[in-house]
């Protein structure tokens, strides 16, 4: 008998794969271990070849559908499509990035399959054949774990980062399917640009490079600038740093300043006081880089790097390009 | 032309405990107030009102009666009217079941061209029961919509923010639309506003004032259950030193960052 399937719906960002899908692809293939078999459903252009992006991360299964419709359908069009899919096959789980695109396609299939759907979960698992979808709730102050006992397929949008993607060295299948696609023709999706960088303020940005009195100058300023304008980020500053005429209050991190959680924040030149840290100690991914090795910064930190700020920032700089 | 504004009533803070014997959520002491993304929604719906004569905006929530707190204030800020969906039966829903009632709600209302959320809720964060309702009514839905305008006698354009995106939509009516926080500033009520808003109806339907299919309300319609709530335990982070020389380092942190799909 064939195991039941774990699906992830893949993602398109443009012309590429939008890389939670990878990050759910090595996170399911950790929760299948023999009971499933890891699905990873793509919809995509005819001459598009997008399965190549995801086939170095080992799901068991691609399963690709082609139609030129699908870059440019809407939320509807593709539950529409996914909901055909879920009939034909009958998936145990389906997950979703908790993307704007699938927070907005999820709730529309759930209501399709008249089934349970997790928002925005931060760790899933099994038992069995359930699936225990954690999400949090009042601006992450409670964690929720959640089940859907008698329905299937159980579905969850995942929030982006929360896993790592892993490529594996595994050969995966690419099969095809076919749906027949229902145009809607009372919605049109008129244009779609890029938009590189939205941010407008550090506590709208997903990557922030963050100085403080150890990286001060005039030039580690100018070096900050380049490196956070490279990483479609901004700047923000510990509190000494607002004293200077290029930073304002509205620069600050730190709790009596923003209070900011981005992917990635690189700290410069911070030592670490608690007013900083409450501010931002709840980012994803945490670099430090610091001369004093005793600095609290680095109890907080991912990674760290014990020297002068300016010197590891030029050097950061010039292996970006 | 008709629109309807759904809304919710949130705790006032987020800053709810979980009781240490218990095990439960401690709510006690916790003010109801609009969830207030909803009143970028409400604010929506007023400025068209206010572009024209013919508009009629009718707020829209299920819950307990002092629900109808949010509903007032809404009015307030210049709804026409309100409707408050308040019976036992709806009680312990989850999103799928409350886009039910909701749906089968807007039916009742009837003639709406346009259905308006906000973003999602500050305390579940789900965002999903505007999707829910739309799929349930048929309706094509503009989620997350950073600003929304009339483009025709029965049509409206839209411009929707993905992550590194931007999408122009032309939705025909009637078309349910979320709307992101940035796209205005909700206006306060004024106190002759207030004032006005006293006389302007406010109506109760219970489970018989709507038509149903009762396997599909509440807890017995809702397919999630939540079976644990915890406080979250902080992250705790192991730190991976980066060492040589800064040039050598510098080359590691942008390994780890790659790994990491975060460059």
């Amino acid at each position: 008998m064939s195991k039941p399937e774990l699906w992830v719906i893949a993602e398109r960002r443009l012309d590429h794969i939008e890389p939670t899908t990878q990050q759910l692809i090595t996170k399911a293939k950790g929760l299948a271990g023999d009971q499933f078999s890891v699905v990873a459903i793509l919809l995509e252009a005819t001459n598009d070849h997008l399965e190549n992006e995801l086939t170095a991360y080992g799901p068991d299964e691609i399963r690709v559908v082609r139609d030129d419709r699908f870059p440019t359908a809407t939320d509807a069009e593709h539950a529409d499509a996914l909901q055909q899919l879920v009939t034909a096959y009958q998936p145990n789980s389906i997950l979703f990035g908790a993307t704007i695109t699938g927070r907005s396609i999820a709730p529309r299939l759930q209501a399709k399959l008249q089934t349970g759907l997790t928002a925005d979960c931060l760790d899933l698992r099994f038992d069995d054949e359930t699936l225990v979808a954690t999400k949090p709730s009042y601006g992450d102050n409670i964690m929720c774990e959640i089940i859907c006992p008698d329905h299937r397929p159980q579905m969850a949008t995942v929030r982006p980062n929360t896993f790592v993607a892993a490529p594996t060295t595994g050969d995966a299948t690419v099969t095809t399917a076919t749906v027949t696609f229902h145009p809607v023709d009372r919605l049109q999706v008129k244009a779609a640009t890029p938009v590189v960088n939205t941010a407008t303020t550090v506590g709208d940005a997903s990557r922030v490079v963050a100085l403080g009195r150890g990286a001060a100058s005039s030039a580690t300023i100018d070096s900050a600038t380049k490196l956070a304008e490279k990483l479609g980020g901004r700047i923000g500053v510990s509190r000494p740093l607002t004293d200077q005429d290029r930073f304002t209050h509205d620069d600050q991190i730190g709790q009596s300043g923003n209070t900011i959680h981005p992917e990635l924040i690189i700290n410069f030149g911070i030592s670490g006081a608690v007013q900083y840290l409450v501010g931002m100690q709840d980012s994803q991914t945490i670099v430090a880089v610091n001369a004093d090795e005793n600095a609290p910064i680095f109890d907080v930190a991912d990674y760290g790097y014990v020297g002068d700020a300016q010197a590891f920032m030029t050097a950061l700089l010039g292996q970006f390009n | 032309m008709k629109i309807v504004v759904c809304l919710k009533q949130v705790p006032e803070t987020n800053d709810v405990t979980i009781d240490p014997v218990t095990h439960n959520l401690d709510r006690r002491g916790l003010a109801g107030v609009m969830n207030p993304f909803d009143k970028n929604a409400i604010e929506l719906a007023l400025n068209l009102k206010d572009s024209r004569d013919d508009v009629q905006v009718v707020l829209l929530t299920m819950g307990p009666d002092d629900y109808a707190e949010s509903l007032r204030e809404g009015m307030a800020m210049g709804a026409d009217e309100g409707v408050l969906l308040s019976d036992r039966a709806f009680a312990g829903a989850d999103t799928l079941a409350t886009g039910y009632v909701l749906a089968q709600a807007v039916k009742k209302i009837g003639d709406a061209d346009l259905i308006l959320f906000g973003r999602q809720a500050v305390d579940a964060d789900t965002g999903q029961v505007g999707p829910i309702v739309a799929e349930f009514l048929h309706q094509p839905q503009i989620t997350y919509a950073a600003n929304l305008r009339l483009s025709g006698a029965n049509e409206v354009t839209a411009e929707r923010l993905l992550e590194d995106t931007k999408q122009t939509l032309v939705a025909q009516l009637p078309a349910v639309v979320s709307v992101r926080s940035e796209l205005n500033t909700p206006r306060y009520p004024t106190p002759r506003n207030i004032q006005l808003s006293f006389n302007k109806p406010l109506t109760t339907w219970h489970h018989d004032d709507l038509d149903l299919d009762d396997s599909r309300l509440g807890q017995a319609g809702s397919p999630t259950i939540v079976t644990k709530v915890y406080a979250p335990e902080p992250v705790k982070r192991e730190l991976t030193p980066l060492t040589g020389t800064p040039s050598e380092a510098a080359s590691q942190l942008i390994t780890a960052l790659k790994q990491r799909q975060l460059i």
